[in-house]
């Protein structure tokens, strides 16, 4: 992370306020138009879906039914239910996409997701220990965790993660590895399972019970063409949340560093702690404008279909203070977070001489 | 008529458990109202929508609109009012109005009709001026209010001034169309005769009904600055035994009511509809603190100087929810149900009705009413 005084943090930070604030004041029917084409969207996704998956025996209809429920889904999480519990719509002053009432399609509640990523993973992103967010308690994807034996199949680890996305999205509230430590009890955690239970049991019921059941001549092509959207979904949701902040150049904090921090130092940390892709205008709408992480870690309540917009003011401001902007083509950098996850699963030693760096320091 | 009211409760209550776990939402009709909205405006299901049927001039400053709400409204009785809400530049407002039209219209026609001054400087009374349009549809909350006609019926006397005639007028039509025989005075107060609001209306009103007096009292230049005189008062007949209805400005209210009760009324027999649209005053810098409700702890606390209503609820030992402390993570998010307050971020003023506030930057400006 470059050093700035103080001096140039309150810059900083007055420079992004000011583009906040321009942004703020500028909200209005361009923005509701355009959340609710997409909620109109997704509606017709999901009911196209579902319509046409029991005459998904002929393999074309399977396709599309498949295709059009994953993007819905995709849409649903990322564009719009992501975005609105940020708060990116409540000046909006609509119930329905107010960022405390809304429910989105996928296991995690709503509430679980508001307190873990709206609140731990924004406020301390990228501070090691604080962050649960970073490797999810699962992957070590930094000097700053010791290597572990079991570190050794974190790649197996991601895959699976990947694959049930959803569920491990749901269950991270859970804090698994500070119950494993006994840090926690079970019963301090048992009000969160068991909102934990009644949304995946309803998730569940609706893909897997209700909608093969409805259609029950074809129940199994209905199930595989759901399950197969929550796949879709699950591994497309995966990908674009690891390049947002494991890419190679995306940086990480110890805890001593964000002590009593400014609020320009908490604005550069969100800067050069995430990462961007690059790529045509669907490829940012189905990452729900996830493709400008750092944009959306710097306003995360400002509405995300503004990010290409306001990203060529944040490169600006970037290259004034010297801050990194971490950006490249989609494949480039995930390749990156791929080779991130690997690397890491080696012990240091190892992992130097296949670098042919010096090994890290011993902790 | 909708399918569910055939089905019998059990089935109804099956039903809505079931859509809402397939749509994740309190209000699973709700769920496909963008695509019904595309179709039909009347179909949404979230709130209920009424649509605007025509447009009438009655003043140099006063619409009446007509409206056709969806059939599942559920009416009202003559001297209500009602929320409305409107998009305006993509942010919903919500003002409250008195339904000028009487509830036989809405009974046999389907009808209702809002009569709405347009408020200089407003947010909301000038964009509905301007841009509600035959066609479009609003959002239209349920009938509220207890400014109702008396039950038998006894000797009345009403007292509006300006735009205040509304539900007057709603309760005049409903007497007249019932055959009413007490007796009912109406005085009228306005500025000048071509702001008499419904002027046609309360002619055919006064021609028909025998028991009906109307008189409007006008205030013409510098020759009276009393609305209000004895002489108006002084010749209603049995004026002690009658039951007073008051709407108009705050300071006609008052001065109608000292004078009622000079004259040896009760307080008991006077019935006052508050009737107060103004525009969203401009707050000048610094004027932060005033009284704040946290109306479901039922908690009122006052408040002095910058803090804010996060550290205000924590003070009277509320435990909101909460998360960054710093405008960014919106866990402390809340209903506000009334009052202003000020975001410390922009220093910018919120608007004055129900909306959805940050606790943890916003500082009161003037009384202020959370559902916390």
């Amino acid at each position: 992370m470059p050093t700035l005084s103080d001096t140039q943090l309150q810059a900083l930070a007055r420079d992004l306020d000011a583009i906040r604030d321009e942004v703020l004041a500028d909200l209005g029917e361009r923005d509701a138009r355009y959340i609710r084409g997409m909620v109109r969207l997704h509606r017709t996704l999901e009911l196209g879906g579902r319509v046409l998956m029991p005459l998904g025996f002929l393999p074309p209809v399977f396709v599309a039914a498949t295709v059009s429920l994953a993007l819905a889904k995709i849409l649903e999480n990322m564009e719009i239910g992501h975005n609105v519990m940020h708060g990116q719509y409540d000046w909006m002053n609509d119930p329905t996409l107010n960022s405390q009432r809304y429910e989105w399609d996928t296991v995690c509640t709503g509430d679980s997701w508001r307190r873990t990523h709206n609140y731990e993973h924004h406020t301390y992103t990228n501070i090691i220990g604080k962050d649960r967010d970073y490797g999810y308690a699962v992957l070590r994807l930094t000097d700053e965790e010791p290597w572990q034996p079991w570190h050794a199949l974190q790649f197996m680890n991601y895959v699976l993660l990947s694959v049930f996305f959803q569920w491990g999205v749901g269950l991270h509230e859970l804090e698994s590895e500070k119950l494993r430590r006994r840090e926690l009890r079970w019963r301090d955690k048992w009000p969160f399972l068991k909102a934990f239970l009644r949304k995946g049991g309803r998730q569940a019921f609706k893909d897997y019970v209700f909608f093969p059941l409805l259609t029950l001549p074809v129940a199994p092509v209905v199930l595989a063409g759901n399950a197969c959207a929550n796949l879709i979904r699950n591994l497309w949701a995966s990908t674009v949340i690891f390049c947002g902040h494991f890419t190679a150049d995306a940086e990480t904090f110890t805890e001593a560093e964000c002590v009593h921090e400014s609020r320009g130092h908490w604005y550069l940390r969100q800067l050069t702690g995430s990462s961007n892709f690059t790529g045509g205008r669907w490829l940012h709408i189905l990452s729900g404008h996830l493709s400008y992480q750092i944009e959306h870690h710097v306003f995360p309540d400002l509405p995300a279909h503004r990010y290409p917009e306001i990203s060529v003011r944040v490169q600006a401001v970037c290259e004034r203070y010297g801050i990194p902007y971490n950006t490249g083509r989609f494949s480039r950098q995930y390749a990156t977070v791929l080779r991130r996850i690997l690397h890491y699963s080696l012990p240091d030693r190892l992992r130097a001489r296949l670098r042919r760096e010096p090994p890290a320091q011993a902790i | 008529m909708p399918i569910s009211t055939s089905l019998s409760a059990a089935t109804r209550r099956t039903v809505l458990w079931l859509g809402r776990q397939l749509a994740n939402q309190d209000n699973p009709g709700a769920w496909l109202d963008p695509l019904l909205a595309s179709v039909n405006p009347l179909w949404v299901q979230a709130y209920t929508p009424a649509q605007v049927e025509r447009v009438e001039r009655e003043t140099a400053d006063t619409l009446t609109f007509t409206l056709r709400p969806a059939r599942r409204w559920a009416g009202f009785q003559a001297g209500q009012h009602v929320t409305v809400g409107v998009d305006i530049d993509g942010v919903r407002h919500h003002r409250t109005f008195s339904l000028s039209s009487p509830p036989t219209l809405w009974q046999r026609q389907g009808r209702i009709t809002l009569t709405i001054k347009r408020q200089p400087g407003g947010r909301v009374t000038p964009w509905l001026h301007q841009h509600l349009t035959p066609g479009q549809t609003l959002a239209l909350g349920e009938a509220f209010g207890d400014f109702l006609l008396p039950e038998p019926a006894q000797p009345l006397l009403f007292i509006a001034g300006g735009s205040g005639i509304t539900p007057i007028l709603s309760q005049l039509e409903t007497l007249v169309a019932g055959d009413a025989r007490v007796p009912m005075t109406l005085i009228y107060c306005v500025r000048t005769p071509a702001d008499v609001i419904a002027a046609e209306r309360l002619r055919a009103l006064d021609a028909r009904s025998p028991a009906l007096t109307v008189t409007i009292v006008t205030d013409d230049g510098p020759r009276s600055s009393r609305h209000l005189g004895d002489a108006h008062l002084d010749t209603v007949p049995g004026l002690k035994a009658r039951q007073v209805y008051l709407c108009g400005p705050q300071g006609l209210m008052e001065l109608a009511e000292s004078q009622l009760l000079q004259r040896g009324l009760r307080s008991s027999q006077i019935r006052r509809a508050s009737f107060s649209v103004g525009p969203a005053r401009a707050l000048a810098p610094g004027t932060t603190g005033g009284t704040v409700t946290f109306r479901r702890a039922g908690v009122s606390v006052d408040a002095t100087g910058d803090a804010s209503l996060l550290a205000l609820a924590e003070a009277a030992g509320l435990n909101p929810r909460y998360g960054c402390r710093m405008g960014i993570c919106h866990q402390c998010s809340c209903r506000k149900t009334g009052g202003t307050v000020l975001n410390r971020l922009t220093g910018k003023p919120s608007g004055p009705g129900e909306e959805t506030v940050q606790l943890c930057v916003s500082v009161p400006a003037g009384p202020v009413t959370l559902e916390l």
